[in-house]
This record gives C-alpha cells, sequence and structure tokens, in this order.
C-alpha cells in the first residue's frame, strides 16, 4: 500500500501557492498580467493532480483501502512523523471514513473554482492563494494530531482573510475583518479547551507518543483510544463536570465555524463580500470544518457530554434551521439570501448530530458533502450574476431566461437542489434527517407534532428559492428590462468556462443524488461503527437499553 | 548536570566564561580609539621631531567613513551573538565569578546565556539596520562642521548600544543586587540616551525626558527596595538572601523590600501601572531603538523579575503558593487587558506596537504568576517542578522569539520612518503595492504578534497558555484515572489567567489586523507613492527576522530545549 500518498496532498498544494507567491510577488503590474495565464493553468494543473490523487484513493488504485470497512478510531494512509518532540506534537495524517468524503470534496472543489472564476482579476496572485487554501483546508481532515489539526484550522483564516480583503466587494475591509477575528476568537477559546484537555490526560501510564517535557500527548487516535476505553465502561472520560466544560469549549469553536445561530453573524457578511471563488470555498468546505471536528473531538471523545447537551443543540439546530430560512424570505440581495439558506442547512447537520441516531449522524454526513456541492454552484451562479449583470439585487434583473438562458438553466438547477428536490443530493440529506429525528421523538417519547417545525422550513425553503427565481428568471415576459446597472449595453450570457463548471457541479449533484450510495455508504458504516462503540454503552446506561 | 566551576575574578577560566562581555568590551574600546585615529602627531618638547601618534589630526579616509561605528558595532554585537550560540553548541557548563573575599558576584550558566543570546541578537539587528537610518553624506576630508558632528554621533549612538548590551548582560549574570543594580543602570542610562537621541525633534526630547524621569523614579524606588533587603538580611547577594527568605520571609520588612523592587523591574517590562512612559517613549525613539526597549530592555526587566521572585523570594517546596501570588496575578491580568485595550484606540502605529508589549508584558507575567503557584496543593500538583521548568521555558521561549518579531515590526516601521515618519497608521498605507515583500514581512511580524499559527508567536503564546494550564491542572489526570473526581472548580485559579490570555489574545487580532487591511487596502499617502528608501542592511535584518519567526514557528523544537535547558538550571531545587 502506498502511504506516502497522502503526504503531498496537504504538503504539495502549499509549498507549489508559496513558490508561486514568491515567483510573482517581485513582478511589476504588466508582468503580473502576462504571468496571470501560465499561473492559472498550473494552479488548474496541480489541482487535477491532486484530484486525481483522491480519486485513485477511492477506486482503491493506491493500495486495498476498503472505505466502507473502516471501524470507528483507525485510519488508512497514516503517516507519522516527529514534529515538536518535546510536548509530544507529531505531524500525523490519516483518513478515514469520517475526513475521506471530505478531502475528496475539497479536491473536487478546487479545479472547479479554479474554472468557474477563470477571469478573475491579478490572476497571478488570485490562483495560488485559492491553492494555497485547498491545502490548508485539506490539512484540517487529514491532521490526526490535536496541535496539527489546530494549525491548519487557523491556516484556512489567512488565504480567506486576503481573498476577501483583496478581491471582496465595498465593504470587504469590514467582512474580512469580521470574518477573522470572530472566527479567531471562538477558536482560541477552543484551543484552551484543547490544552486543558491535553493536561487532563493521564501521564502515568506510558503513553504513546507523549512529550519528553510534558508526559502527554497531542496524537489524536491515542487521546480517542483512552476516552472510548473510558466512556465505553460507563464512566465519564474524566468525570462529569470537567468534560462539560471541556465538550461546551470545544463545541463553541465549532459552532461558530458551523455556523450556528446565534454565532452565524460573520457568515453573511464573509459571503455577501467576498469573491465568487472565496465563497465556493468557503461555503463548501470551510463550513463544514465545524461539523467535522464536532464529529472528530467532542462527539467521539465525550458522548456523556453529547448526550448531556442534547437538547441544546438541538434547539440550537432547531433555531439555526427556522432563523436561518425566515430570513432568507426578507433578502434582497441574492447572496444574502444564499448565505442564510447555508445557515439553515447547518441547522439540518446538527439536528442530524443532536439525534444521536446513527440515521441522524449519516444525514449529518451526507449533508456536509451534499451542501458541499450544492453551495459551491449556488455561489457560482451569484458570481456570474453579479460579473454579469453588475448588481446582486433580486429584481434587478427580469426575465433572465430570455436573456441569459445558460445561466437562468443554472441558477434554476441549483436552486431547485439546494431546496431539495428529490433526485438531487440535497433531498436525500434532508429525507434521512426527517426520519432521524422522526426516530429521537419516538425515542424520547415526544409529540410527532415536533416535526412540523422542520417541515415547514421545508416549505419556507421552497418559498424563497420560488419566489426569487420567479423574480429574476420568469418575471417580465416579452417586455423584458435588462438591469440598469448595464447602463443599456447588450445583454450577456455567461462564459464558457463559468458553463463548464456548472455543469460539473450539476453532474455531481444528480449522480449523488441518483447514487448516493457511492458516498452514503462509507458513511453509514462509520457511523453505525461509532455509534455502536460510543454511543450505545451510554443510551443502555441513561434509558435501560437502547 | 555539569558541576559548577568556581573562578576568581581575572583568575582562570575568567576570560573563556566571559568571552562575549570582554568581546563587547574589546568593541567599545575600538568604537572609543578607532574612529578618532587620524594623522596627529607628537612633538617631543624641546625638539621639532615629531612622532606620528595617530590620535586625531586629520582623520584617515577611513577611520572618518560615517559607517564604520556602524561596522564596529554590529560585528562586537554579532559576534558576542554568535560565541552565545556556540557555547550553546558546545554544551553549558556553569561558572561563577567570585570575589576574593569569595562573595559570588556573577554566575554564567544557561540560564544567563539565553538572555544574553536575547540581548545581543536584538541590539546586533538594530545596530546593523539602525546603519541606514543615520547615515551622512560627505566622507574623508571635505566634510562640513555639521557634518562632522554627525559623524562624531554616530559613534555615540553605536557606543550607547554596546554599552546597553554590557549592561543588559551584566544583568543576566548579576549574583548579587550590587551587581545587579550596576548592569541595570549602565543598561537603563544607555536607553535613556537612546531614546532622546533624536534631540533635534520636539517628541525626541520630549518622550527621553519623559523616560528619564520615570524611569529614574522607578529606579529609586526599585533602590529604596534593595536597601531594604539589605537592612532585612544583613547581604546583598543572592544566596544569602533566599536563604534568609525561606526562614522569615513572611515578615513585613522584606515583603516591602520586593513590592519595592516589583515596582523597578515592573517599569522595565512596563508592566501595567508602571507602564504610562513606554508609549511615549517607543514613539520618540527612533524605531530600531524602540524595539530594543520592546525586546532586550524588557527582557531585562523579566530577568530581573524572575531573579527576586523566584531565586530570592521563592516558595519552598514545601509551603505552597508564593506570597506574591496574587499580587502579580492581578498585576498581570490588569496589565494585558490594559494594554490591549489601549492598543486598540491608538493610531499611531508606533503607539500600537508598544502598547501591545505592554498586552505581552501581562501575558508574561501571567506565566511567572503560574511559577509562583508550583506546587499549591501537594495532593493534585503533581510533578511541579517539571511544571515550573515548563512555565520557565515557555517564558524564555516566549522572550527569544518576541526579539524576531516585535523588533521586525519596528524595523519595517525603520524603513518608513526614514522616508519621513510613520507615526499614522495611514504611513502603512499602500505598502503592499510599494514593496510586497516588506508588507508580507509586517504580516507575518502581526499575525505572529497576534498568536495565529504557524508563525513563532503562536509556539510562544502556545507554550505560555500550556505552562500555566499544567500548573492549574496538575496530576488531575492520573487522580481522575484512579477514580477521582474533580470540578472545574478543583483547579488552581491561574487557570483563569490562561482563559484571560486566549480572551485578550482575540481582541489583539483587531489592531494587528488593521495593520495589515492598511497596508493590503490603503492607497498610500499623499507623495509617498514612490518606491521606499533603500538600504540592504534594515532588508537583510528584517529577512532575518521573518526566517526567524516562520522557521521557529514550524519547527521550534530545538529552541523549546535550549529553553529547557536554561529553566532547569535556574533553580536546581525545582
Amino acid at each position: 500500500m502506498q502511504d506516502w500518498i497522502s503526504m503531498p496532498l496537504v504538503g504539495f498544494p502549499l509549498v507549489a501557492s508559496i513558490v508561486l507567491l514568491a515567483f510573482v510577488s517581485n513582478a511589476d503590474a504588466s508582468m503580473r498580467k502576462r504571468l496571470s495565464d501560465p499561473i492559472r493553468m498550473a494552479t488548474l494543473v496541480f489541482s487535477l493532480v491532486l484530484l486525481a490523487i483522491t480519486t485513485g484513493m477511492f477506486f482503491q488504485y493506491f493500495g486495498d483501502v476498503s472505505w466502507e470497512g473502516i471501524s470507528f478510531n483507525s485510519y488508512e494512509y497514516t503517516h507519522r512523523y516527529n514534529w515538536i518532540e518535546s510536548l509530544g506534537i507529531h505531524w500525523t495524517v490519516g483518513l478515514d471514513a469520517l475526513s475521506f468524503p471530505m478531502v475528496w470534496l475539497t479536491t473536487f472543489l478546487l479545479p472547479v473554482t479554479i474554472i468557474a472564476t477563470w477571469n478573475e482579476k491579478n490572476g497571478a496572485v488570485y490562483f495560488p492563494i485559492i491553492l494555497a487554501m485547498g491545502g490548508a483546508l485539506i490539512g484540517v481532515f487529514v491532521a490526526l494530531d490535536l496541535f496539527m489539526f489546530y494549525v491548519f484550522w487557523e491556516l484556512t483564516l489567512i488565504p480567506m482573510f486576503f481573498l476577501i480583503l483583496k478581491w471582496g466587494g465595498k465593504d470587504r475591509k469590514y467582512a474580512s475583518q469580521k470574518f477573522f477575528i470572530y472566527t479567531f476568537t471562538a477558536s482560541v477559546v477552543m484551543l484552551l479547551g484543547l490544552i486543558t484537555l491535553y493536561f487532563f490526560q493521564d501521564p502515568v501510564n506510558p503513553l504513546q507518543y507523549a512529550g519528553s517535557m510534558t508526559g502527554r500527548t497531542f496524537d489524536i487516535p491515542t487521546i480517542t483510544q483512552h476516552a472510548l476505553n473510558e466512556n465505553s465502561n460507563g464512566n465519564w472520560y474524566l468525570g462529569a463536570n470537567i468534560q462539560k466544560v471541556l465538550f461546551a469549549m470545544l463545541m463553541l469553536g465549532f459552532l461558530v465555524k458551523l455556523p450556528a445561530v446565534p454565532f452565524h453573524t460573520w457568515l453573511p457578511d464573509a459571503h455577501v463580500q467576498a469573491p465568487t471563488g472565496g465563497s465556493m470555498l468557503l461555503a463548501g468546505v470551510m463550513l463544514k470544518m465545524g461539523a467535522y471536528g464536532m464529529f472528530r473531538l467532542p462527539v467521539s471523545l465525550f458522548p456523556h457530554a453529547l448526550q448531556y447537551f442534547q437538547l441544546a443543540l438541538m434547539a440550537i439546530g432547531m433555531v439555526s434551521l427556522v432563523w436561518g430560512a425566515v430570513v432568507c424570505l426578507g433578502q434582497t440581495n441574492l447572496k444574502k439570501m444564499v448565505a442564510y439558506s447555508s445557515v439553515s442547512h447547518m441547522g439540518v447537520i446538527l439536528i442530524g448530530i443532536a439525534t444521536m441516531q446513527p440515521m441522524g449522524w449519516a444525514a449529518a454526513l451526507f449533508m456536509m458533502f451534499a451542501h458541499g456541492i450544492i453551495s459551491p454552484m449556488l455561489f457560482a451562479v451569484c458570481g456570474a450574476f453579479k460579473h454579469h449583470y453588475h448588481s446582486m439585487e433580486i429584481g434587478a434583473m427580469r426575465g433572465m431566461a430570455k436573456h441569459s438562458p445558460w445561466l437562468a438553466t443554472s441558477m434554476m438547477f441549483a436552486w431547485m437542489a439546494s431546496l431539495g428536490l428529490p433526485l438531487l443530493a440535497g433531498f436525500v440529506a434532508e429525507l434521512m434527517m426527517l426520519i432521524a429525528l422522526w426516530y429521537f421523538l419516538a425515542a424520547e417519547g415526544w409529540s410527532v407534532f415536533w416535526m412540523v417545525g422542520p417541515a415547514l422550513v421545508l416549505a419556507i425553503t421552497a418559498g424563497y428559492y420560488l419566489w426569487s427565481m420567479q423574480r429574476t428568471i420568469f418575471e417580465g415576459g416579452d417586455e423584458t428590462q435588462p438591469p440598469e446597472s448595464l447602463h443599456g449595453e447588450p445583454v450577456p450570457d455567461i462564459a464558457n468556462p463559468e458553463k463548464l463548471a456548472m455543469l460539473i457541479l450539476a453532474f455531481f449533484t444528480i449522480v449523488f443524488g441518483v447514487m448516493p450510495w457511492i458516498a452514503l455508504d462509507m458513511m453509514h458504516d462509520w457511523t453505525v461503527q461509532i455509534f455502536e462503540g460510543l454511543i450505545m454503552p451510554i443510551l443502555g446506561e441513561f434509558s435501560g437499553g437502547a | 548536570m555539569s558541576n559548577i566551576t568556581t573562578v576568581e575574578a581575572f583568575g582562570d577560566g575568567f576570560i573563556s566564561a566571559l568571552f562575549p562581555e570582554l568581546m563587547l568590551f574589546a568593541g567599545l574600546l575600538l568604537l572609543i580609539i578607532v574612529p578618532n585615529l587620524g594623522k596627529g602627531t607628537f612633538r617631543i618638547p624641546g625638539t621639532q621631531i615629531r612622532l606620528p601618534w595617530l590620535l586625531g589630526g586629520t582623520r584617515f579616509k577611513f577611520t572618518s567613513d560615517p559607517r564604520l561605528p556602524a561596522w564596529i558595532a554590529s560585528v562586537t554585537l554579532g559576534g558576542a551573538f554568535l560565541n552565545v550560540i556556540y557555547v550553546f553548541s558546545q554544551g553549558l557548563e556553569r561558572v561563577v565569578i567570585v570575589s576574593e573575599s569569595g562573595k559570588e558576584l556573577l554566575l554564567v550558566n544557561g540560564f544567563s546565556r539565553v538572555f544574553e543570546m536575547i540581548f545581543f541578537g536584538a541590539l546586533a539587528l538594530a545596530a546593523f539596520s539602525s546603519m541606514n537610518r543615520l547615515q551622512v553624506k560627505g566622507i574623508g576630508s571635505r566634510v562640513s562642521e555639521h557634518e562632522l558632528y554627525n559623524n562624531r554621533r554616530q559613534a555615540d549612538f553605536y557606543i550607547l548600544m554596546v554599552t546597553c548590551a554590557l549592561g543588559m548582560s551584566v544583568v543576566a549574570l548579576a549574583q548579587d543586587l550590587f551587581v545587579l543594580f550596576i548592569g541595570l543602570e549602565l543598561a537603563s542610562f544607555s536607553t535613556y540616551v537612546l531614546v532622546a537621541f533624536l534631540k533635534e525633534s520636539k517628541v525626541g526630547v520630549e518622550s527621553g525626558m519623559k523616560y528619564f524621569i520615570v524611569g529614574s523614579v522607578a529606579s529609586g524606588v526599585g533602590l529604596y527596595g534593595l536597601s531594604m533587603l539589605y537592612l532585612w538580611a544583613g547581604s546583598l547577594q543572592f544566596s544569602v538572601l533566599s536563604a534568609a527568605f525561606a526562614e522569615s520571609g513572611t515578615t513585613a520588612l522584606p515583603l516591602i523590600g520586593i513590592g519595592f523592587v516589583l515596582v523597578g523591574f515592573g517599569f522595565k517590562v512596563s508592566a501595567a501601572p508602571f507602564h504610562f512612559a513606554a508609549p511615549d517613549a517607543y514613539a520618540g525613539a527612533i524605531s530600531p531603538v524602540a524595539g530594543v526597549l520592546a525586546t532586550a530592555s524588557k527582557a531585562m526587566g523579566m530577568l530581573g523579575l524572575v531573579r527576586m521572585l523566584l531565586i530570592v523570594a521563592a516558595p519552598e517546596s514545601s509551603e505552597g503558593s508564593a506570597v506574591w501570588l496574587a499580587c502579580l496575578g492581578a498585576m498581570a491580568a490588569i496589565t494585558m487587558t490594559w494594554g490591549n485595550l489601549a492598543a486598540l484606540g491608538s493610531d499611531n502605529p508606533k503607539r500600537m506596537l508598544a502598547y501591545s508589549s505592554v498586552a505581552h508584558a501581562g501575558y508574561m507575567l501571567a506565566a511567572l504568576t503560574a511559577v509562583g503557584a508550583w506546587n499549591w496543593d501537594a495532593t493534585i500538583s503533581g510533578d511541579a517542578g517539571a511544571a515550573a521548568v515548563a512555565v520557565m521555558t515557555a517564558l524564555l521561549f516566549h522572550l527569544v522569539v518576541l526579539v524576531a518579531f516585535k523588533l521586525g515590526a519596528f524595523l519595517v516601521l525603520s524603513v518608513l520612518e526614514s522616508e519621513g515618519g510613520a507615526s499614522r497608521l495611514s504611513s502603512l498605507g499602500g505598502l503592499a503595492k510599494r514593496e510586497p515583500l516588506l508588507a508580507v514581512a509586517m504580516f507575518i511580524f502581526m499575525i505572529s504578534l497576534a498568536g495565529v499559527p504557524p508563525m513563532a508567536g503562536f509556539l510562544s503564546k502556545l507554550l505560555v497558555i500550556m505552562g500555566i494550564v499544567r500548573i492549574a491542572v496538575g496530576d488531575m489526570g492520573a487522580e481522575i484515572a484512579d477514580g477521582g473526581v474533580f470540578v472545574l472548580a478543583d483547579m488552581h485559579w491561574v487557570w483563569w489567567l490562561a482563559f484571560l490570555m486566549v480572551i485578550n489574545s482575540a481582541i489583539s487580532v483587531f489592531y494587528y489586523l488593521r495593520v495589515v487591511v492598511v497596508m493590503f487596502f490603503d492607497e498610500p499617502e499623499e507623495g509617498r507613492e514612490g518606491p521606499l528608501p533603500s538600504g540592504w542592511q534594515v532588508r537583510l535584518a528584517i529577512l532575518a527576522c521573518v526566517l526567524t519567526t516562520v522557521f521557529v514557528g514550524l519547527a521550534g523544537d530545538s529552541l523549546i530545549r535550549i529553553c529547557e535547558m536554561a529553566a532547569q538550571s535556574l533553580n536546581y531545587g525545582w
């Protein structure tokens, strides 16, 4: 088995982008313009190489890895090097059924983003930054060391900050700083939680991979194994009080990143001001870091605390779901509406986690994946809209179907996918979440009327999407008016690279809608594994058998 | 652990132990003599014979070069720095220098070597990069009076730099309050003059005066405290004092004495509420000097605090927390919060960096507080000695890497300053367009100051937080594994200092990012659109700072080990 293959996934894009940026940093403006084309081509090729690696991993080209059989807390393609030995920090990478879909998604979105924003200005700098963003995101997902995880977690902020600051909209200065400070604040609290967790390890047992100075380790598999041993004996790992506090501290970081109401206010600002490419990666992958982190750390380590906070998380998820959808109804800005719809969909993920059902967790995992394909398409449409009509206002452009059939079709497709049309990827996740919620209500003995909330939200979602479509695509009939912001110029349709990107995204939305098992099987296996190992003993303890 | 070697002053082994300091001394002599070499002659009285004796007269072309003092100082300081690094690579020795009557004067060990590394490194960078700052035109015989005067000032500036380094290293070595105070004042007086060196500008003189007056009051108070300690213990020796303190340290006289000493050193580290002169001093001094104040001078103050609090007034392993714990904890909390809040409101980048340095002083004081709590509860404080060493390691590591990114930030400002002022945030405007690499360097320094990975500033902050949390948590993990039950309140309260630290880091991101936004977003100020003033020395120094910041952030293990070794050599009781 070629284990080394997981190494270039992180290192290669980061190193390549730094080399490219160093290369252009001293070039003057005209030189940069000339360099733009080859650099764009180079980043596209690099990202395609990454995609080829992850796709090869899926098709077991790099060794006999069965993604469906990976048990909880075992990893494939693992590599461990000493990094900072005195503190027990290792460069540890590895993939399991939780992280692999996310890694594939990241490598898939990189070339698509590059294609969709083919003509972005100052490309000689823009495309390497996109590549760096991809490297940092992959790093978050493959890291199996708390320190490394945190380093990449924060590293993602830097390219995104610059993407918003240099290529963003009118209020980009405000939005980029808000984005950085908001998420940084949450993650330093998370960091303190991680360090406190680190020192709560028992140093007496000869710990594997422990630091020479501290006697504790940052190694996630080791910590998870200790927690698993303790938790599955029916004890609370680290004791009830400590576990609750640490759970809350870690969750804060992840909830802000997700984001869940009331920590979501950075997202609309960041999205509206971010350039198309930034939005695509932000919504497509960066938000999923929150959900991924929840599964990787608090859920895996502190299942008792999860049980304890279950209803609170459920409430936050419900509020996010409903609040995001209701706010969408009031938006006049297309991109802001899409951003709030993301908040709503992230609520679905949180509800899925809070159900504590294998089905719900699989729904959450699949929602992470499906939303990762659909939301970039939403933002690609918004970006194209902005690019071609110089406006984001719903209603500024009417009768788009007549003037720009390609854009209109893409928009319609993306909107339908996002509101959960059957046979498209989003539907699978939403349906599973509803079933899991049903299980949850039945297990808790609650009234089924609680189902009305999420069901109603689906209707609201359909409402705002259909309404915005009607106002932009169809309204106006034959006497359509091109938007005033075009100043009477002819109405353009989207360019060829954008068409290609839309086609790719639409294709995979259909593929994963019709054949969800491609990704869903491994996710489901993983959730069943973690559930049987981790949650069943707890549920038994709480409610006398499950 | 190597055995301690006792060496009498100027005895065998004296030169090898104090080689870096002697290098500085030789450099100082060179700085005084070499720029004065000329064609001066000496007439033997009563004859017409003139003997060339080379001092004075028309100076040689070589010796009248205004860059010469800068080169001598840089080479001296850089050589001393390299020598310390070499000593580290050779393995450390402990040498104590005693007087004829057997009093311990200076102690050379890993701890003092790390501080020498900080001082020499910071001053070498500052001296090297000031070469572009004080340049004067006209070399050789055709210099006007004004220019000649300026050339003389070149020598003054660098003499002060070297004496500053010499004083600081004496503080690092001192084992006696008297020697400590001598070193402290030598360094302080050099910095007072360096701050006021731009005497043509109003702000330079004003800030120099303020710094001098507040500084001498603080020194006076500290000296009064030292004299009280002498009155109480009858000796100025650290070893005697610490033994006396262990016996009867909680009586009023030594406590008041320690309190006064705290004021003196609190001023040096610019801890609130003794920090008021710092922003003025930083804003008025030229940037490399401000950088020295924020790094080397601060490290010296921290060194003094460590000596006084952890050697003289250290809690014995049997008696729990130190007496000064609550006082220092409150000071740390106030300092870091005050510094950050004040930095939020300052538009002058140098004042902003000054307040950020106040905030960093707060973080370091928090670490020092944690050391004071190292054996707070016999049942759960665990392997407290190792924990204390871990916090000290973090503190030393932070002081070392601070030189890279704090001084680096000041050096970037110094490039702007030589173009005409860096007193407004908008002076940084459009730096990304004017010189992208400089803007990238400043960006790296800023996020490193804020503690964003993967920069050195993150690793140092992480180490400090880890040290504090380790002390606060103690051995609870093992106790839990044995079936113990704990709640959050069982942790020592210094954990909340770590909490305050992460909240403060989050606040600090705001003003660090503002600098980045201005550099990458705003247009240059009017009349400053063109390229920046050239000068390879300052850029080379900035490059060194960038490389250190990034490299230590990515692979800091060896530096951590050096700092750990140094921390272990501080107190063998741990």
